[in-house]
């Protein structure tokens, strides 16, 4: 694919630059001489930090008069968002150390050592509130300064060693331990050229404490590695990287140099500096601090049956995807490597803001690292040698980078759109280089499909693919995967193939998308991409066809806008008709009855989405008669073969377009026609009687449109729970201060003086204002709902992976797939095969990415879901139990 | 984190005509918890639904979020898609999203601009007048379908979903259509032809 030609093809003209420059204007502020100071140190190394760093220094001593944290916020700043400076920044206080002979340190502490202490307060601050990020990046600042003998070794150890105490807490979070265990190994990593000497001891006992942590916390791996063996429990497949292993590999490797290795690895430019003169000089002890245990905000909110109903994310271990071989990008398990990756990391994680500053940010950041990290820019003045074992490409590293947190499993840190974006953003600023590094990371994806991609990063593999193609003119090479037509229809390149084609039509339409492949796959017999745009399917439309005229006549009315009574009342006209017709009458009549008035709802509603919200929302009442079974239109959460029949003609009638099945689905959830737990249902079960809309027809078993049915409705569920707790959250807060406002006016109210009632309305039990009690009766019922909604999806998969031998239309290959010999086949699978794979897959998907609402349920939803395997020795039973006791922690 | 760089989620200074005499800190606090986007700069032929496929991207429904209603900018007089839209979250998180991640990027091939908004209000839907009707005059033939599509778009309330929050009135009538286009190949011509007008300078005109 070609990205040669410049993004803003021909519209260059005065309009757009203005809308440019409109886009990334900044306010004009007044700066006062002081804020202007701050910008300058922030801005430190806009052309050449070595040449500047003197400049600076001599800029902050004549400024007259210092205010001491003005500069101390300009360096937290400038240290916490600009972490790929530190090192200058830690240069720059070393020599605000020194006397100079202008300003001669008469008495007192020089500026530099008034900056740390203020300094110190901000990183007090940053630990206080748990914000790890800029906990870290102080540290860094902290590890550079000790090697600039600024700091003092014990005090920094201590530091180091209050973080990995964490990791001996009881029931310490993997989150948290985790982001400990990384603050105590970077500092190590950056400080310990002078740790180490100073103490062996104290060095082995930070790193066992990390690789100790690390072995115990093995179980949770098997389960979000990207590249799956489900048959092993062996978590490590080649290219994949976890983020705690390659601390310690790295930190090993820099011990057994007893740290030689940071200096190639990270820049020290204070390292050319005499040192201080020890004789006037002390060491600035940094105050021994504690990490400060977890808030957890108890809102007291339990479900009906007593569980908690909190959520809390974040409690994996990291994994990375590797794309590229150590020569081309760094091996992140080596000290070089891991801290270009974790360089490039937190520039993704903190210019998220601006993802056209961060991509900027990251072309631009070999500026920041060793000469010779990465290969110089083509035409560059001065052509470096090589460093050995370095030379690394800095587009493949940027992309491999991004891809691989975006691939971050069960969720990646930010939505996928944001990472999506950043690439764009790299390619539209140098297309002639990061373009083919996009490339090659597209054709390395692609590769590893068949070789145990997990099937949630082949489905972001594709979402990814589509939206970047929509940005640059729907340009691939199609062609190159022709030969790949011969493989079994839902071989996992196969159906990367078709969803990456829909996804990129429901970005644009058919015909555009269709022209952009060769004729193979365009065919019919290809099925890659359907022969025609994916209408609707109003199946009454043909006079030929039964029941057109029914149709018609509630389609008339519809059109004609009858009001949702006389529509309910001509259906049930038209019922009695069908029921006692001359052919002996229609078996099922309601059935029809739904199916016919769905389908024309959603005819009149098919020209756009605000048609369908409009034909919706207008036929409430036909709609919530028609959930409930048409016995009463009051029913309260309906009847559960009504709403599945709902579905069914929803889905029917949108068969070639799974993106408004979807659409549909979600609106009739949110206008609470259908429950989360109907859809769930239907996808599990009814789905399959409409062969079009599936890929996996035959035995039971989900692909990636089923899992987004699946996740629509369980998010939906959630969703709800969640904007239930808000509200009651803040109904209770508002009772409190009515409660305390009428507390305090009933004193300095002259009535009020009887003691008595004083007494009584301390000892009254706090009543809930009416408002208050139905919010808590909404949060129950949606509880209860959110834990249906669970229940049926585990169900569903326990029914779809471990069929007994007498469930309808079991898959025979669910066992088989989940072998180690059956995995070693995997060049001869078919359909059937390759759907039970993708269905363990998304139940990996289901059970690591709803954990924290799993947990709150889990003794429930195993005893109900598990409880018949009791004894068992079904591999399929086994892999069920282990993988949600993993995903649950119990394992 | 807004030292170093400009986060990309603030409003512009643009406002609509329609809400001029709010003051402007009203206006700020307004815009600080808006669900809605404005966005500009649509190819004439993009779907709902296309927009719904992108603006997904940004929603976050385990927290309660998700697409609202979209409301399609329509010319005044010829009541087809003008180049604009309103995209209505159920969050501002949502709406800033969109902000740092969508805007300035392709939709259907044209890079789209995103803006908060204070809100629909009923009659916003319709933007240009005269002058863009003159422009448009030339395609009419050819942009029955998406013509149709919206032919029962009316001045008065009721024109335009809830969205699940109250409900009004509707109005929904029966000519037939399908979603997405069916595109003649002569169409492309046009399609391209668009794409010169792209800087038009009264592509903003309806929120001036």
């Amino acid at each position: 694919m070609s990205y040669d030609r410049p993004y803003h093809r021909g519209g260059g003209n005065r309009r757009r630059q203005h809308r440019d420059d409109y886009d990334d204007r900044r306010r004009d502020v007044y700066e006062s001489p002081a804020d202007k100071l701050k910008t300058a140190i922030i801005k430190l190394g806009e052309v050449d930090v070595l040449e500047e760093l003197p400049v600076l220094e001599k800029q902050i001593r004549e400024f007259s008069p210092l205010v001491i944290p003005n500069l101390s916020e300009a360096f937290r700043i400038a240290v916490t968002e600009q972490p790929f400076k530190i090192p200058y920044y830690a240069a720059l206080l070393r020599r605000l150390h020194d006397s100079t002979e202008e300003t001669p340190t008469v008495d007192g502490p020089s500026l530099g050592k008034q900056i740390l202490e203020d300094f110190w307060k901000g990183f007090q601050a940053y630990l206080d509130k748990l914000a790890w990020r800029e906990t870290r990046l102080c540290i860094h600042f902290f590890a550079h300064l000790t090697v600039a003998k600024l700091i003092s070794t014990d005090s920094m150890f201590a530091l180091l060693q209050s973080f990995t105490a964490v990791l001996e807490e009881f029931g310490v979070s993997n989150g948290r331990a985790k982001k400990a265990a990384v603050c105590a190994a970077e500092g190590l990593m950056i400080g310990g050229p002078i740790l180490k000497p100073s103490s062996t001891e104290h060095v082995q006992e930070i790193i066992n404490a990390i690789q100790a942590y690390n072995d115990s916390a093995t179980s949770p791996k098997w389960l979000i590695a990207p590249v799956v063996k489900m048959y092993s429990d062996e978590a490590s497949a080649p290219n994949t990287d976890e983020l705690l292993d390659t601390v310690l590999q790295a930190l090993r490797t820099l011990d057994e140099s007893d740290f030689t290795e940071t200096a190639t690895s990270f820049s020290q430019p204070y390292t050319t500096y005499a040192d201080p003169d020890l004789s006037t000089f002390t060491p600035y002890d940094l105050p021994s601090v504690l990490v400060p245990p977890e808030v957890i905000e108890l809102d007291g909110l339990s479900t009906d049956s007593g569980e908690d109903s909190q959520v809390k994310k974040e409690e994996w271990p990291e994994y990375f995807l590797r794309l590229f071989d150590n020569d081309i990008t760094p091996d992140p398990k080596t000290p070089a490597g891991y801290a270009v990756r974790t360089g490039i990391l937190d520039i993704l994680d903190i210019f998220e803001v601006n993802r056209k500053e961060c991509a900027r940010l990251l072309l631009e950041y070999p500026k920041w690292t060793i000469p010779g990290t990465f290969k110089p820019k083509p035409g560059g003045a001065v052509v470096p040698d090589p460093v050995p074992g370095k030379d690394w490409q800095l587009e493949s590293t940027i992309i491999e980078n991004v891809l691989g947190a975006y691939f971050i499993l069960p969720e990646s840190p930010y939505k996928s759109i944001y990472y999506i974006g950043v690439i764009t953003e790299l390619c539209k600023l140098s297309p002639s280089t990061v373009g083919p590094a996009v490339g090659k990371s597209i054709r390395k994806l692609y590769g590893t499909l068949a070789d145990g991609l997990d099937v949630e990063v082949a489905r972001r593999f594709a979402e990814w693919f589509a939206v970047h193609m929509s940005n640059f003119g729907f340009q691939w090479v199609w062609k190159e995967w022709i030969p790949d037509l011969s493989l079994n229809i839902q071989h996992p390149k196969r159906a990367f193939m078709r969803r990456a084609l829909e996804f990129e039509i429901r970005l644009s339409y058919h015909d555009r998308i269709l022209k952009t492949l060769p004729p193979e796959m365009q065919a019919p017999e290809g099925h890659t991409i359907g022969e025609q745009a994916p209408g609707p399917d109003f199946e009454y439309d043909d006079p030929a066809k039964p029941h057109h005229d029914a149709a018609q006549s509630v389609l008339n009315l519809f059109r004609g806008r009858a009001e949702a009574k006389d529509v309910i009342s001509h259906l049930e006209t038209l019922k009695a008709t069908l029921e006692t017709s001359d052919d002996g009458g229609i078996v099922n009549a309601d059935v029809l009855i739904r199916s016919i008035a769905m389908q024309s709802l959603l005819h009149i509603g098919s020209r756009s989405f605000s048609h369908l919200l409009n034909a919706i929302e207008r036929y409430l009442p036909l709609l919530r008669s028609i959930a409930s079974g048409g016995a009463s239109s009051a029913g309260g959460s309906g009847n559960p073969e009504a709403k599945a029949d709902i579905l069914t003609a929803s889905a029917a009638f949108w068969k070639h377009n799974r993106h408004m099945v979807a659409i549909v689905f979600d609106k009739l959830m949110q206008y609470q026609i259908v429950d989360p737990t109907d859809v769930v249902g239907w996808t599990f079960i009814n789905r399959a009687e409409i062969r079009e809309l599936s890929e996996s027809t035959g035995p039971l078993s989900l692909s990636a449109f089923e899992w987004d049915l699946l996740k629509g409705a369980l998010d939906k569920a959630n969703g709800r729970v969640m904007i239930a707790r808000r509200k009651v959250a803040t109904l209770r807060k508002e009772d409190d201060d009515t409660r305390a406002r009428v507390k305090a006016s009933g004193g300095a109210d002259g009535n009020a003086m009887d003691v008595d009632a004083d007494v009584k309305a301390d000892e009254a039990p706090a009543i809930d204002s009416p408002a208050l009690t139905i919010a808590l009766k909404a949060f129950a019922s949606l509880t209860r709902e959110q834990k249906g909604a669970l229940s049926r999806t585990l169900d569903g998969f326990v029914s779809c992976l471990a069929p007994a031998a007498t469930d309808s239309n079991p898959n025979p290959h669910s066992r088989l797939v989940i072998s180690e010999e059956g995995w070693n086949d995997r060049a001869g699978w078919e359909k059937d095969q390759w759907n039970a794979w993708e269905t363990w897959g998304w139940y990996r998907q289901f059970c690591r990415s709803y954990a924290p609402y799993l947990r709150n349920y889990s003794t429930t939803l195993f005893t109900v879901s598990f409880a018949k395997f009791e004894g068992s020795t079904d591999p399929a039973a086994e892999l069920l139990k282990k993988t949600w006791n993993v995903a649950t922690g119990q394992e | 984190m807004a030292h170093v760089v400009s986060p990309l989620d603030q409003p512009s200074n643009y406002k609509d005509s329609q809400t001029r005499n709010i003051d402007r800190r009203a206006q700020n606090e307004m815009l600080a918890k808006s669900t809605t986007l404005y966005i500009g700069n649509l190819s004439f032929y993009t779907t709902e639904e296309q927009i719904y496929e992108l603006f997904t991207k940004c929603a976050s429904p385990e927290d309660g979020g998700g697409i609202k209603r979209i409301i399609m900018g329509l010319d005044r007089n010829t009541r087809t898609p003008c180049g604009f839209c309103f995209v209505e979250y159920y969050t501002h998180a949502e709406a800033l999203a969109s902000m740092r991640y969508v805007s300035g990027t392709k939709l259907d091939e044209r890079i789209i601009r995103c803006d908060l908004d204070l809100g629909y209000k009923e009659g916003r839907q319709f933007g240009r007048g005269k002058k863009w009707r003159t422009a448009q005059r030339m395609e009419i033939e050819r942009r029955r379908e998406v013509e149709e599509r919206y032919a029962d778009a009316q001045d008065g309330p009721g024109a335009v979903a809830g969205g699940g929050g109250d409900w009004k009135e509707a109005e929904g009538s029966g000519n037939e259509s399908r979603l997405k286009r069916g595109r003649s190949p002569e169409d492309e011509g046009d399609r391209l032809g668009q794409r010169s007008r792209l800087d038009e300078p009264d592509v903003d005109a309806e929120r001036m």
